[in-house]
Parts: C-alpha cells; sequence; structure tokens
C-alpha cells in the first residue's frame, strides 16, 4: 500500500464544488484515471481518501491537498498526468508525494480575499486593533477578537481591485475569511453589496511554511 | 464565467448547478462553428442532467461539424431572482454566452407541469414568447419530447414541433437551416419548407376553428403542410446514435449514473401509459451493442453505476444473459447494475440479486389497481397472485421491504376497487409473516398513489379525470384504509393533477393562460414549494378559460380532438377499441402472443415489432 498526498488547484468554475461533491468528483476521476486505489472493506465498500483542509463552497484554491491510499507499492510515475486527464474543468494537479507529515501539523492557511476599490489604509487600521464579533463553529456560536485568528495581514491595490492577503489560524478552531470581509462590511469599508472572491493561496505549517513542501 | 454571474452565485444554493465544466462537457471555439444551438431543459438542472434523451442529442450535435451545442435549464427561484436583479440574461452553461444570441433553442417538454418553465427560460434569455413575435431566422424556438403528442397548449410559442425520435430529424432540419440561412430566406420560406421533412410539425401552418360548443370543429394545414403530421423513429437502434460519453455532474443530480437502452416502446399496452403507445414500435438493441455501450461509458465517466433502462426491463428477451455478462464484468471494479421497470409477473430473484451484488436497492412494483376487475379494464395484465408470489420470494430471500404504486380515480374506479388497494397491502404484510426470512425486523410497505391523468394518444384520451370532490371523498377512503401497521404512503396532490390533466388535453386557446399564469408568478410548478393554484385559477378566470372543459369531460366519439393532426402511428381507431375492451372490463394480450396491428409498424415500414 502507499498512503499518497497530491496538490491540486481548484478553480474557475471548480470553486464551486462542493466538499462533499468534490469527494465524489475525485473519486470518479480516480476511476477513469484507472488509479490503483484501495476499497475499504465493509458492507459498503469506499475509496479510501480524504481532503486535508476542506474549502469554502465558491473559494479558488492554489495548491489543496488530498491524502490517498493506493493498493501499489509506490507512486505511479505517471500519477498527475493520468488524473489530469481525466479531472472536471478548473481542477489540475501540481504534484504527489508520499504522505508523510502528519496533518495536524497544520496551523494556518493562506488567503487572498478580492473586492471592489476602496480604502486599503482604512481597512488596514481596522485590524489594527481589536474586531469583535460572533463566530460560528460546530460546537455552536460565540465572541471572538478576530485577531486571535490572524497571524498576518495585509491590503494593497491591484488595478480596480482591493487585494486583502491575510494568513488566518487553521487547525482546530480555524476561522473563515468571510469574516474580515464581514468585519470590513460593518465598518463600511466594502460596500454591503459587494461580491467578495476567496482565493486559498497556502497551506502552512506553525512556522508559516508550506505544508506540503 | 463572468463577473454578474460570479455575483449572483455568490448568495445561491448549490452553485455549482449553474457553472458548467463538469467533465466531458463539451468547449468549443466560438469562432470556429457556424452553429450555436443551446439545448433547454425547461426545469431544475438535476432533473435536466437525469435525462436521457438530451445526452443522447448533446452527443450527436456536437459529433457536428461545425456545431456547438450547450446546456441552460431553469435557474431554481434563488437564482432567477439573482439574474434579474443584475439584469443577468440566461445563459448557456459551457460559454456562458446569453441563449438569446444563439441560433437554435431546443426544448424539451418532458412533463406538462414544466410549460411555464419554457416560458420563464425564454423571457430570461430575452427572446419574445410567441413565434409570430419572432420574426427572424433566429433563434429558432424548436421543441421536442413526450409531450409533443398533443402540444397544442404551447404550440403557439414554438416554430417547429419535433414529433418522435431526433436522432434522424436533428441532422435534415439542421442541414436546411445552413441552406435557408445561405440562400437568404425567411423565416416563413424557412418553415414551409421544414414542415415537408418527415415528423417536423409548424404549429404556425395550421388554422385551428372551434365549434360554439368549445370543440374543435377543424385543424386546417396551409401552404401544403402535411395534414397529419407522422411521428419518425429510428428503425434500427443498434446502427443508431448513442453517446460513448455522458456529462458527469459535478453535484448530486437525481439519476446519477451511466444508462443504456435496452428497448424503445412497450408490448404491455396498459391503456392509461402514453408512453406505451407513444413509444411504439418495439425496437430493441442487441445484447453485444448493451454491453459495448455500458462498458463504454462506465470507462470515461467514472460512474459506479449502471442503469438498464426501458419502459419494462424484464421484457427484455436478453435480459439474463446480458445481466450476468455484466456483472462479471463490472463487479470487480464497484459497479453495480440498476434494473428499474420490472414487472411482478416476471420477477427473477437469482436475476435481482446478482444484479445487487455490488449495491441492494430496494424492491419496486406497480399493480397500478387494486382489484383485478379494475386491472383488466386498464389492461394492467397483472394477477395479485404473481405479485405475492414475488413478495414471496424476496422476503424468503432476506428482503423486508416493497414498494407499490397505485393509481386512484381509473376509468369504472369503485369504492371496492379503492378499498381493494388495502387488502393487497395486507396479503403483502400477511406474506412476509409467513415467509419473511427475518421476521422480527418487521416489514415496511410503502404506497404511493398518484390520480389517473387522461393523455392524448392512449385509448383513455376520451375520458374525464374525477373531479376534485370525487378525489377528496376516494382520498378519505384511501387514507382511512390505509391506517395500517407497517403501510406508509402518500397520495399525490389532486390540484396537480388537475392541471396536468387540463394541459394533457387542451388545444392551443390555453396559451394565454400559461402565460397570464406565468405573469402571476407560477413556474417550477412541480415543484410544492412553489405551486400557487389559486394563481392558476385566477389565471383561467382572467383569461375566460373554464379547466373542466378540458380535464373533466368526456369527449365524443366523433369529435375532432385538438391533436388528430398529429399522429405517433397508432390509429385513432385502434385507440378506440382498446376504450371499448376497457368498457367491457376486457384486457388485450400483449404484443408477444401476436401482432394486434396498432398502426405502429407503418413507421418502420412494416416487419415486427422486437418481442
Amino acid at each position: 500500500m502507499f498512503k499518497v498526498r497530491f496538490c491540486f488547484e481548484k478553480t474557475g468554475t471548480a470553486a464551486y464544488i462542493s466538499h462533499l461533491d468534490l469527494m465524489k468528483c475525485l473519486q470518479r476521476s480516480f476511476t477513469r484515471a484507472g488509479i490503483p486505489v484501495r476499497y475499504s472493506q465493509g458492507f459498503n465498500p469506499h475509496i479510501e481518501m480524504s481532503i486535508v483542509v476542506p474549502l469554502s463552497t465558491g473559494y479558488e484554491s492554489k495548491g489543496d491537498l488530498c491524502d490517498l491510499d493506493l493498493i501499489c507499492d509506490e507512486l505511479p510515475a505517471d500519477f498527475a498526468d493520468r488524473l489530469n486527464a481525466a479531472l472536471p474543468r478548473g481542477m489540475r494537479v501540481l504534484s504527489a508525494k508520499q504522505a508523510d507529515r502528519p496533518v495536524n501539523q497544520i496551523a494556518y492557511c493562506a488567503y487572498e480575499i478580492r473586492f471592489p476599490a476602496g480604502d486599503e489604509a482604512a481597512m488596514g487600521e481596522l485590524f489594527a486593533s481589536p474586531v469583535c464579533m460572533e463566530k460560528k463553529s460546530k460546537r455552536g456560536s460565540r465572541e471572538v477578537d478576530l485577531l486571535d485568528y490572524i497571524k498576518e495581514i495585509a491590503f494593497y491595490r491591484e488595478d480596480e481591485t482591493t487585494v486583502c492577503r491575510c494568513v488566518l489560524a487553521a487547525g482546530n478552531d480555524p476561522l473563515n475569511p468571510m469574516y474580515l470581509t464581514k468585519a470590513l462590511k460593518n465598518a463600511g469599508l466594502v460596500p454591503e453589496d459587494a461580491a467578495a472572491h476567496y482565493i486559498r493561496t497556502g497551506i502552512l505549517d506553525e512556522n508559516c511554511q508550506n505544508f506540503y513542501n | 464565467m463572468n463577473d454578474k454571474i460570479r455575483a449572483c452565485l455568490e448568495n445561491v444554493r448549490k452553485p455549482a448547478r449553474y457553472t458548467g465544466g463538469e467533465y466531458n462537457a463539451v468547449y468549443k471555439d466560438k469562432n470556429k462553428v457556424d452553429l450555436r444551438f443551446a439545448f433547454c431543459f425547461p426545469d431544475i438542472y438535476e432533473i435536466g442532467m437525469s435525462h436521457l434523451g438530451s445526452k443522447i442529442l448533446y452527443g450527436m450535435l456536437n459529433g457536428m461539424e461545425g456545431v456547438w451545442c450547450e446546456r441552460a435549464y431553469a435557474p431554481f427561484l434563488d437564482m432567477e431572482a439573482e439574474m434579474r436583479k443584475r439584469g443577468q440574461p440566461l445563459y448557456a452553461l459551457e460559454s456562458g454566452d446569453p441563449v438569446g444570441e444563439f441560433d437554435i433553442l431546443g426544448f424539451t417538454l418532458q412533463y406538462e407541469m414544466n410549460y411555464t418553465g419554457v416560458l420563464n427560460m425564454l423571457d430570461l434569455a430575452g427572446v419574445p414568447l410567441y413565434s409570430r413575435q419572432r420574426t427572424s431566422l433566429s433563434p429558432l424556438v424548436v421543441a421536442g419530447g413526450p409531450c409533443v403528442y398533443n402540444a397544442e397548449p404551447v404550440a403557439d410559442f414554438f416554430d417547429i414541433i419535433m414529433i418522435g425520435e431526433g436522432e434522424e430529424m436533428w441532422p435534415e432540419l439542421i442541414a436546411l437551416y445552413r441552406r435557408a440561412r445561405q440562400e437568404k430566406m425567411d423565416k416563413s420560406a424557412f418553415l414551409r419548407e421544414a414542415a415537408s421533412i418527415g415528423g417536423i410539425y409548424v404549429p404556425s401552418l395550421y388554422d385551428v376553428t372551434y365549434h360554439d360548443d368549445g370543440t374543435v370543429a377543424a385543424i386546417t394545414p396551409r401552404e401544403s403542410a402535411p395534414p397529419v403530421v407522422m411521428k419518425r423513429v429510428v428503425k434500427d437502434l443498434d446502427k443508431a446514435y448513442y453517446p460513448d460519453k455522458f456529462i458527469v455532474p459535478s453535484t448530486e443530480i437525481v439519476f446519477d449514473r451511466a444508462m443504456v437502452e435496452l428497448f424503445r416502446g412497450c408490448r404491455r399496452g396498459c391503456r392509461f401509459c402514453q408512453a406505451g403507445y407513444t413509444y411504439r414500435p418495439i425496437r430493441a438493441k442487441k445484447p453485444e451493442t448493451l454491453e459495448k455501450q455500458a462498458k463504454a461509458l462506465i470507462a470515461s465517466t467514472g460512474w459506479d453505476e449502471v442503469s438498464l433502462t426501458s419502459l419494462s426491463s424484464s421484457d427484455y428477451p436478453h435480459l439474463e444473459t446480458l445481466c450476468e455478462s455484466l456483472v462479471d464484468y463490472f463487479e470487480p471494479m464497484h459497479v453495480s447494475l440498476a434494473l428499474p421497470s420490472l414487472r411482478a409477473d416476471s420477477f427473477n430473484l437469482a436475476l435481482v440479486e446478482n444484479v445487487q451484488k455490488v449495491r441492494k436497492s430496494g424492491l419496486t412494483f406497480a399493480p397500478e389497481a387494486g382489484t383485478q376487475r379494475l386491472r383488466d379494464v386498464i389492461n394492467k395484465n397483472l394477477r395479485e397472485d404473481d405479485l405475492l408470489e414475488a413478495c414471496k420470494v424476496a422476503f424468503a430471500a432476506g428482503y423486508n421491504g416493497v414498494k407499490l404504486y397505485f393509481m386512484m380515480g381509473l376509468p369504472t374506479e369503485t369504492d371496492e376497487d379503492l378499498l381493494g388497494i388495502s387488502q393487497i397491502v395486507r396479503h403483502v404484510i400477511a406474506t412476509f409473516r409467513e415467509y419473511g426470512k427475518n421476521k422480527s425486523r418487521g416489514v415496511r410497505v410503502n404506497v404511493g398513489i398518484s390520480i389517473f391523468v387522461p393523455k392524448a394518444q392512449t385509448p383513455f384520451q376520451w375520458l374525464g379525470q374525477i373531479s376534485a370532490e370525487e378525489a377528496e371523498r376516494r382520498k378519505q377512503l384511501l387514507m382511512d384504509s390505509l391506517k395500517i401497521k407497517n403501510v406508509t404512503y402518500s397520495i399525490h396532490n389532486y390540484q396537480t393533477s388537475f392541471l396536468e390533466a387540463v394541459f394533457a388535453r387542451g388545444d392551443r386557446r390555453l396559451a394565454p393562460v400559461l402565460e397570464r399564469a406565468w405573469r402571476l408568478g407560477c413556474r417550477l410548478d412541480g415543484w410544492d414549494e412553489n405551486f400557487n393554484f389559486d394563481a392558476w385559477m385566477q389565471a383561467f378566470s382572467d383569461c375566460g378559460v373554464d379547466p373542466a372543459f378540458y380535464a373533466n369531460r368526456q369527449l365524443g366519439e366523433d369529435e375532432m380532438l385538438p391533436w388528430d393532426h398529429i399522429s405517433s402511428g397508432v390509429t385513432k381507431r385502434y385507440l378506440y377499441g382498446e376504450l371499448e375492451q376497457a368498457k367491457r372490463g376486457i384486457a388485450t394480450p400483449d404484443c408477444k402472443a401476436g401482432c394486434r396491428n396498432c398502426g405502429a409498424l407503418r413507421l418502420t415500414g412494416g416487419g415486427k415489432c422486437d418481442v
């Protein structure tokens, strides 16, 4: 058996594939690509796989991770090529290797959020002092200070777009970047009906180094 | 996908329905095609993507040089609101381009309650609703599908309605369309020529007049249009186009699996069933063809299930050998077979067990009526003993539930027939108590009851639907009789069935009603959460149309029917003969026992059915 971890992009139309649907999409892609996947034993055999850090529907990702059990002893040389020929539009395998690091070493995710152009200085200012907000999780809702979850944040202008680059807590108590948008909208710095475009740019360890590398 | 579409998607449920990009979706360079085709399904993505006919046409049209066929589905309410708010017109999923700019919009009419969906999609596309309001050659708005056997209520909206199977008609129509463009024909000249293609119905070339009592007086063809448009069929399904790829949705749909078609047509002749008459003659595929097609589809899609579809799968002559061979091939690949539409009287446990090796699904049978007398009337040649025998075998093998489908409001139905339903259910439960393998788990019987809708081009086309009051009384009777332990039941909404009956036997005077109802907010009428019966009733009253005239009236033997200029091949005389047999309570043997000369074989130039 070989445990492979592969890094893939999910952009454009593929961003709208929900986490649950993504599992199914990938499984069908493995089948089409003839990847020698391992099935679980039992009454309802299923492919042994997991998406390492689930992503909200509608967010793009430049490098998501998927772990998968193969029945072969080493990684097939053409793994990425074969899978790429079988993926829906907007999904692409960037690389694949043995799943070595335990996923509990993931501490942060890096995101890019894109808004219609606004006042970047004021936006930076907003996150210079505590930003209290109701945060929902599986265990319910509670009041938190967003700053406790923000490792890095910066705003800058790119043509007609304001770009927010940030590094946010992942792991057990993660922060969804939509809270930043919410805070900006509450403060009147982004128009209420403006669309925000989210891109996950990295999955990081506690030293803010790329977890996958 | 443009920014406007992206903005719409931020606020809607299941956005993957609106993006395209699925595996096997076809992308072409729009500058290198000369014909843009939008396949429009007037219901939501999950329904439309499950439909086999669309997949065949999508593959076939995209296989044609210079043609790019894309898809559009009815947006759900939240998406429609976003699109209207942001001024985003209806777009094709592949290119994101507005479908109003396409050359041909091809709608499929699967179900009467989708008619408002057609209007809503045309409106969202910015295309005028009525054929007469569209004067240029593009967009050409075309319809096909099972409702065309009486599409008169929507006839005024379409330029062309295709009667029958599209595999041969589309290439001919597209060739004519290209010639029309080249020769700069105007739309009316093009339509006149189109009407000479077999199976092509051009509604605007027929004048309909009415008697004072509201019945049809005459349907008069103009400008050499044929007096009767005869259905087109494919003669040899083994040679007909069938896709080796289906689009694999990136989100859940209703039938999320590969499909191969065992045969078209049905030899049973249940008298209420429109498909049973309009898909004749019976044409089967060879097992070799089916195997090849199933294997190709699984390889190209990665699906884990392949369904063998037909109107009555147990009637396929080589079913057992085909299933054995497919199971042998697919089982190691974790691919299961689905075998819908099995009959209880030819139930074969070994077959079902073999098919369900990979995944076990439920048992479903459709006795349709509660007594033998009524089953003879409707020609559902299924005996209660056969049903109980099938249940006995299945229960003994470990099944502990069964789903049973019935209808209420069938012609000649009495209270005794209705109470017969609960009798059958009790007998099924008793069968389980006697033969069930695992009695301690208990049995589950799920009863689904729909309301009879008389359909055009069937022996029951002359009969009226029961009234609302009578439906309510019978429903109460059923509900009281089905309060049985281990039984759950559901009874279809009468109001929806009533509207189905209105449009199934309607005429052209219903077009303004459809438009009015749509303007009053009716759309996605098949979805309970949006069904607004009061708005429909208001639309009828605003237009001065009595819906009961269409739904509940018994039509005269000599009466001209609104769909008399459309033929499925089966003759009106044959249908009337079947009605008379029904009234006498006499069943007609199935076609295997001998040809009854229904008329459908003239479509294939004689020969015989594959029974």
